[in-house]
């Protein structure tokens, strides 16, 4: 298990409560886990994506990851339609292991951008991880 | 990194630290579920070469007296008179065997492995935190020709499994052909305790017992020592497996191993309910002919009488599970609510090639393709109401998620537990 100064935490996106990263690439959003999340969850074997075009408003479940030893729900930081979702997962889950950031998860296109500022920073997500 | 002050440790939790080990409480320890590594590599390991295990948070309690033979007749569900080997003899020094302590209720106690170590000397291998517990119960059975004592504050266990276990064994044995030559499956050599009649040193001078058994369903050992020779031992391990390519292992890849190997784990897949149909009936001392008991022992009339449920293994058809708990259940194809899950993870060296699970240690001429790439299958055992036949589609379900597997009498084919040790000694 990582301590928190061994995270690789990138200080140019934003972090959700539930360890999920967002990053603004021009119009959309890129979603994925963060470091923290991933080296919680241990191995990810399986992925479920959701359905491109659909809808979710933030804070609703849209996907599960699956490691070894658990299911968790992927929870979306703001509100919007999926316009991408990223295929590889289905056949290499362990990208999220391997690097969480290269391997966004999906794309949304924001209703509201302005959730997307109200997400945490690097140091507002390790300050929450401290306690 | 802060350890709650309840939990227990093993003498090798400072390795598990200085390793970065993901830790959990198990059984109150506070126990390693999988090093950086990662589960996966860990079980596939444990398939192809080699891993090893601190399982030293297991209760090991030796018995010994004029009735120690009598009261393991008595209170054990084996029969000690018939259950070695093919021809269903007698235990003898140097064998081991599985089985159950019932309540007097037949509900599950726990389960143990005996292992006889002279005709009124037995050691007994339970899980974690219940050597205590079995004492008390074995004492209320014993007429006062038994000496029991709880070895496990004094011990360090350790588990090398997999093909290459026996290779790298040899490494640090003065003698490996007087201690792995002939070793069958379910046998030891050895005794490191107080009394204990046949010594087995390494050639560093640690004593071991060497026990061919394990929780994976892969070739291994079981390794006991003094409490003050483990961490050697497990540091002279990793060093001989180091060119076979053996890892560290935690509780993850135990749990993912044992569940495709159809292996139970107490408390969860048997426990404080009454031992039904289950595909651990071989515990039960059954005759020759599989129609009656040979012996009655504690629980066995509430079990002949009781109203007893079905327990079967299952496999998925991709790595996906459901989480055991009050909000999932089991329901048939109807849509009916019949039972409930006990155990759900995932087996990562098994995939279905058409209708049949393939292995990574499937030979290719016993249909695994050459470009076989394991992405996991679902596994575990549930227990509902009613008989299912093997091949029968269920429904794991937990809120809106619903997981269609199949009752399977196996799981992970070509597992190597039993495998010749002459062949095993040249992996």
């Amino acid at each position: 298990m990582k301590e928190i100064d061994e995270l690789n935490l990138p200080g140019d996106i934003y972090y959700s409560k539930e360890h999920e990263w967002a990053a603004k690439e021009g119009e959309v959003i890129r979603i994925g886990i963060s470091d923290y999340a991933q080296d919680q969850l241990g191995d990810i074997v399986f992925v479920e994506l959701p359905e491109p075009g659909s809808s979710f408003e933030r804070n609703e479940e849209f996907g599960t990851l699956e490691s070894v030893k658990a299911v968790s729900e992927i929870y979306i930081p703001v509100s919007g339609e999926i316009v991408a979702v990223n295929n590889a997962l289905e056949d290499a889950p362990e990208l999220l292991n391997e690097d969480p950031y290269d391997n966004w998860i999906v794309e949304v296109r924001p209703t509201d951008i302005d959730q997307y500022d109200e997400l945490l920073s690097r140091d507002d997500y390790v300050a929450m991880l401290k306690g | 990194m802060s350890v709650s002050k309840k939990l227990s440790t093993t003498v090798l939790h400072p390795f598990h630290l200085e390793r970065n080990a993901h830790m959990a409480e198990f059984g109150g320890y506070d126990m390693p579920l999988w090093y950086s590594s990662g589960t996966k590599a860990e079980h596939l390991a444990v398939i192809s070469q080699a891993g090893l295990f601190d399982t030293s948070h297991m209760a090991v309690i030796i018995v010994e007296g004029s009735g120690a033979f009598d009261l393991l007749q008595h209170s054990f569900t084996r029969d000690l008179r018939y259950c070695q080997g093919r021809s269903v003899g007698p235990l003898s020094d140097g064998r081991s065997v599985y089985g159950l302590f019932l309540h007097s209720d037949g509900t599950v106690l726990d389960d143990a492995i005996i292992s006889r170590c002279g005709a009124e000397r037995y050691m007994i291998v339970v899980n974690s935190g219940m050597g205590a517990g079995v004492c008390t119960h074995l004492r209320e059975f014993s007429d006062g020709e038994v000496n029991l004592v709880d070895c496990t504050d004094e011990l360090g266990k350790i588990d090398l499994q997999g093909p290459a276990s026996a290779a790298i064994l040899q490494k640090l044995l003065s003698d490996p052909e007087q201690v792995l030559a002939d070793m069958h499956y379910f046998s030891f050599r050895g005794d490191i305790f107080a009394g204990g009649s046949e010594s087995l040193e390494l050639k560093d001078g640690i004593k071991v017992i060497v026990s061919r058994t394990g929780y994976t369903g892969e070739f291994g050992f079981e390794l006991f020592t003094a409490k003050v020779d483990a961490r050697d031992l497990w540091n002279k391990l990793l060093d001989a497996g180091q060119s076979y390519g053996l890892l560290p292992c935690g509780l993850a890849a135990r749990d993912s191993l044992r569940a495709g190997a159809m292996l139970p784990l107490s408390h969860q897949d048997i426990g404080n309910w009454l031992f039904g149909h289950t595909p651990w009936s071989f515990v039960l001392p059954w005759d020759p002919d599989g129609q009656r008991w040979t012996k009655s022992f504690v629980g066995s009339q509430q079990l002949l009488q009781g109203d007893r449920d079905y327990t079967y293994g299952f496999a998925g058809y991709d790595p996906r599970k459901i989480q055991v708990g009050e909000a999932s259940e089991v329901q048939d194809i109807s849509g009916r609510r019949f039972g409930r899950i006990l155990t759900c993870t995932t087996d990562m060296a098994i995939g279905r090639v058409e209708d049949q699970i393939v292995s990574i240690a499937t030979p290719t001429s016993r249909g695994r393709p050459d470009s076989f790439q394991a992405r996991g299958l679902s596994c575990g055992f549930v227990r509902v109401d009613r008989p299912c036949e093997p091949g029968e589609q269920i429904f794991l379900v937990e809120g809106k998620r619903k997981l269609k597997v199949e009752i399977r009498k196996d799981i992970r084919p070509d597992r190597t537990a039993r495998a010749p040790m002459a062949r095993m000694r040249l992996s």
